[in-house]
């Protein structure tokens, strides 16, 4: 032990420590700090080629491009209404389907169902969001929309249609296609994301909290309704504004069904068109600058809208976080 | 006892709804798989794998489709996991009370939830215009921004994870943060890291929007990353929307093969997770 | 390799040196001061943490820290190598003289500094990855040895640690694997592998069974006369057991430093005593 003890005096007298990394130090933060700015860079570019490429439709419509619902490729006379009026429509029946299932879904699987049954119910949710939107196009094209024009539709219109005002909301001809049928399949890909964020959100409640109004008596709903829907209610809008940006922005599924006709309409039982599913179909065959331009337009009036909807979802989420004191 | 009756029929209703409301999420979930698999079925065989796409009215497979696929797949994941990734270290290791680091994780959060038709109308303003063509590497690029903040947030969520007492021993023992970080840190996380790569590879697998200003489409076989380059998404866009029979039962079997896919990567990722010891 | 050259500044182990330190206490006349806290304070942010506090490390001797929770003892063997300056916000004044020199100097290579300072915590913390290389991630970082060499550098950490003849079959196998009390062997030999000149224990068996707990103390006798130790510790009676010296603090202040003996039978100080006798907790 002695002579053990003498060799680890010696060795750390004369150990040959080489200097401790500086470089690299300096390199891999220089390499994290340029792929975290690459990210903003990304961001700023959208912007930028937006903004470049809609530049000359913006000045040469101007601000009344917003309010045409013209789209003439021919007389070069394109207006931004009816694909900013599909995209809203389609967004909003999607919404006004989704919140509440998303609301079911999430409700049953945080206080209704067994234990072992969450995960499972959990991850089939999740998967309904993994499924690719040209799935969704396609299995909306070739079975919901045949299934909707032979049932949905002629009954809508034997029974709401038949009532004035609303009756307008279901006029036509059942075609299949249609502004409605986009808005369901919407619905139907945008409840997962909902659900996936309520379902968390209403897990963060204190079990304590719950515990104290059932043992007051409270039914389930008395319950969900009283004391986790307010206590969760930012980050419940947090998710229905997350929900909302994703059906504003999706592209496949509402192009095959929605039908691609520039027109306003009232009803919904009426083709229409998206911004996506215009920039979708049109794009690649937009001969001439204004049409190439004009769509790129709608591009960027449709990143707008969805960058202030993301936005305001984050600033809740963010404020949901501080709130919980993590 | 009215109002007691009263507000346990009302319990039963939502209760009842709620459960019609789990129902309905779960029977379309089935609904489009279910239906996906029967059509898809019907038209997957060999071909499938060794002959190309084919004018319409001819008998023919997916194979130029599913190897462009696969390829800008590859090249996406190459660019951007490491981006990814970096970004990700960056937020987790470098950037705490940082205005920067909150500046970055707002802006990366947005770019996750972006349509992406809108990257592919960036990618093909900076990068087909100036090119002349489409091309794979277009398309590639535009997979790779898709990906980069969903890596990004996975990275950020593991490392965060990793407890501060290994940085600590590791920095007490005279170790500079970068080896810190990639030999104690990266290790510890990378069950997670990789789980969310795998989920990353996912979301791109499917995404047709940002393929169809950049790689376009081919119908022949081609291996020229400077050229459009078939896809699994747009030849299914392309063969689904058409009025030819075989067409669209092309456009099925590439559905089912996509679908399948990405279900295998998803449920993959998760059991490896929760076999890795990770919870959700 | 290197030539066994004896260092002039530092005596042969069998000479006596006296050294007077400037503290509050009766010099310990037998040993050499290692590390000397001079007037050191510490700032959580506004927070005042720790004020002026002054004593010896000596060398080949265990320093015991014994006080209440909150006191800062653990924030003092922070500042020991400076560990602290991994989070922002935190600061540390005053002088911390090793072998005469500060290491609180701005200038000074931070991980040279600390590479001559091991640390072992409360928790133990394998890295992921096998036991060897554990033990070898420290000595990598500032030595080239040839592989033989390595290997028998790591088996001779991992016997001084007590911990040679459980783990010589599995070195492949991954650190993680360890119950908690070779986990925390495991940390210890990782430190004294790279032949620190001192040895921090925050609260090391705190986490550990009676059993591991007494197998700690032992190795930390067996490695007293090669290193100065400094252990914090919330339990008086390991602090008795163990250590030469004791320094009880209590809000943020050095009350008491002393001779271990001399501390827990005529404490000078009264809420030396009140502690001692459990007054207070």
């Amino acid at each position: 032990m002695a002579v053990e003890a003498e060799m680890v005096a010696i060795q750390r007298a004369t150990a040959q420590r080489r200097p401790s990394g500086g470089i690299g130090d300096a390199v891999f933060h220089g390499l994290t700090v340029f792929f975290a700015v690459l990210v903003l860079v990304i961001l700023g570019g959208v912007i930028v080629s937006l903004v470049y490429g809609a530049w000359p439709a913006l000045r040469k419509f101007g601000f009344g491009f917003v309010v045409n619902s013209a789209w003439n490729p021919v007389t070069e006379n394109f207006g931004a209404l009816a694909p900013i009026y599909g995209t809203l429509v389609t967004s909003l029946i999607a919404m006004l389907i989704g919140i509440p299932v998303a609301f079911g879904v999430a409700l049953f699987i945080t206080e209704l169902c067994p234990k072992w049954l969450k995960r499972p119910l959990g991850t089939m949710i999740e998967l309904l969001a993994a499924i690719p939107s040209i799935i969704y196009g396609i299995w909306g094209l070739f079975v919901l929309t045949p299934f909707i024009q032979e049932y949905i539709q002629p009954a809508l219109i034997g029974s709401l249609g038949k009532i004035p005002g609303i009756g307008l909301l279901f006029a036509g001809p059942p075609l299949g296609i249609g502004v409605l049928t986009a808005g369901f399949i919407l619905a139907i890909m945008v409840l997962p994301f909902i659900a996936s964020v309520m379902r968390d959100v209403f897990e963060t409640v204190p079990p304590m909290l719950k515990e104290s109004a059932y043992g007051l008596g409270a039914t389930t709903t008395e319950v969900v309704w009283r004391v986790v829907l307010p206590f969760t209610r930012i980050g419940v809008m947090g998710g229905i504004l997350l929900g909302l940006g994703r059906a504003l922005g999706e592209t496949m599924a509402v192009t095959f069904v929605i039908g691609n006709s520039h027109h306003v309409n009232a009803s919904i039982l009426q083709p229409g068109t998206t911004i996506s599913a215009a920039l979708a179909n049109e794009f690649t065959e937009a001969v001439g600058d204004t049409y190439q331009s004009s769509l790129i337009a709608l591009g960027f009036i449709l990143f707008i809208i969805t960058f202030i909807v993301l936005a305001a979802a984050k600033l809740m989420l963010l404020r949901l976080q501080k709130g919980a004191g993590s | 006892m009215r109002l007691y009756t009263r507000r346990r029929i009302a319990n039963y209703t939502v209760v009842g709804l709620s459960l019609a409301a789990m129902a309905f999420g779960l029977t379309f979930l089935v609904f489009v798989l279910g239906t996906l698999l029967v059509n898809g079925v019907g038209a997957l065989n060999v071909t499938l794998f060794t002959q190309a796409t084919p004018p319409p009215g001819s008998a023919g497979g997916l194979m130029n489709a599913i190897f462009g696929s696969l390829a800008m797949t590859v090249i996406a994941t190459l660019i951007g996991t490491p981006t990814g990734i970096l970004a990700g270290t960056f937020l987790a290791e470098y950037a705490h009370n940082s205005r920067l680091g909150e500046f970055v994780r707002f802006i990366n959060d947005i770019l996750l939830s972006a349509p992406s038709i809108i990257i592919g109308l960036f990618v093909y303003a900076v990068l087909v215009v100036p090119m002349g063509h489409f091309s794979a590497w277009a398309g590639a690029v535009a997979l790779a921004i898709i990906m980069i903040p969903v890596v990004v947030r996975t990275t950020e969520d593991m490392l965060t994870l990793v407890p501060n007492a290994l940085r600590e021993a590791a920095a007490a023992l005279g170790a500079p943060k970068w080896k810190i970080v990639i030999t104690v840190i990266y290790r510890s996380a990378v069950q997670g890291m990789l789980t969310g790569v795998l989920l990353a590879v996912a979301r791109i697998s499917g995404e047709t929007a940002p393929l169809l200003f950049t790689a376009l489409n081919n119908q022949f076989t081609s291996t020229d990353l400077n050229a459009p380059m078939a896809n699994l998404p747009v030849v299914i866009f392309q063969f689904a929307m058409s009025p030819y029979a075989d067409w669209q039962a092309l456009a099925w079997a590439g559905a089912l093969l996509i679908t399948a896919a990405i279900l295998v990567l998803n449920v993959g990722a998760r059991l490896f997770a929760s076999w890795s010891g990770l919870e959700r | 390799m290197s030539v066994p050259v004896a260092d002039p500044m530092r005596p042969p182990a069998s000479a006596q040196p006296q050294r007077q330190t400037q503290t509050q206490a009766a010099p310990s006349n037998a040993f050499q001061v290692k590390c000397e806290i001079r007037d050191v304070g510490f700032y959580y942010g506004k927070f005042h943490a720790l004020k002026n506090v002054s004593l010896p490390l000596y060398d080949r001797r265990v320093t015991a820290f014994i006080g209440p929770s909150g006191c800062g003892k653990s924030t003092l063997l922070r500042i020991l190598n400076r560990i602290y300056e991994l989070y922002p916000g935190q600061t540390a004044t005053g002088e911390v003289l090793v072998d005469g020199e500060n290491i609180l100097s701005p200038g000074l290579d931070l991980n040279l500094v600390r590479s001559k300072i091991g640390m072992v915590f409360q928790k133990p913390t394998p890295f992921p990855m096998s036991i060897h290389d554990n033990i070898a991630f420290g000595i990598k970082l500032y030595e080239r040895l040839p592989k033989s060499e390595l290997d028998d550098r790591v088996e001779s950490a991992l016997r001084r640690a007590a911990l040679w003849n459980e783990v010589k079959d599995k070195l492949r196998q991954s650190g993680l694997g360890l119950s908690g009390g070779q986990q925390q062997r495991l940390c210890i030999a990782r430190a004294i592998a790279v032949r620190p000149e001192i040895l921090l224990l925050d609260e090391p068996a705190s986490a550990l069974d009676p059993i591991s707990t007494q197998r700690i103390e032992e190795l930390i006798a067996e490695l007293k006369p090669d290193y100065c130790i400094a252990i914090v510790t919330h339990n008086m009676q390991q602090a008795a057991r163990c250590s030469d010296h004791t320094a009880f603090m209590y809000l943020g202040e050095l009350i008491e430093f002393d001779e271990t003996e001399r501390i827990f039978t005529r404490p000078r100080e009264k809420r030396t005593e009140d502690y001692i006798t459990g007054r207070f907790g």
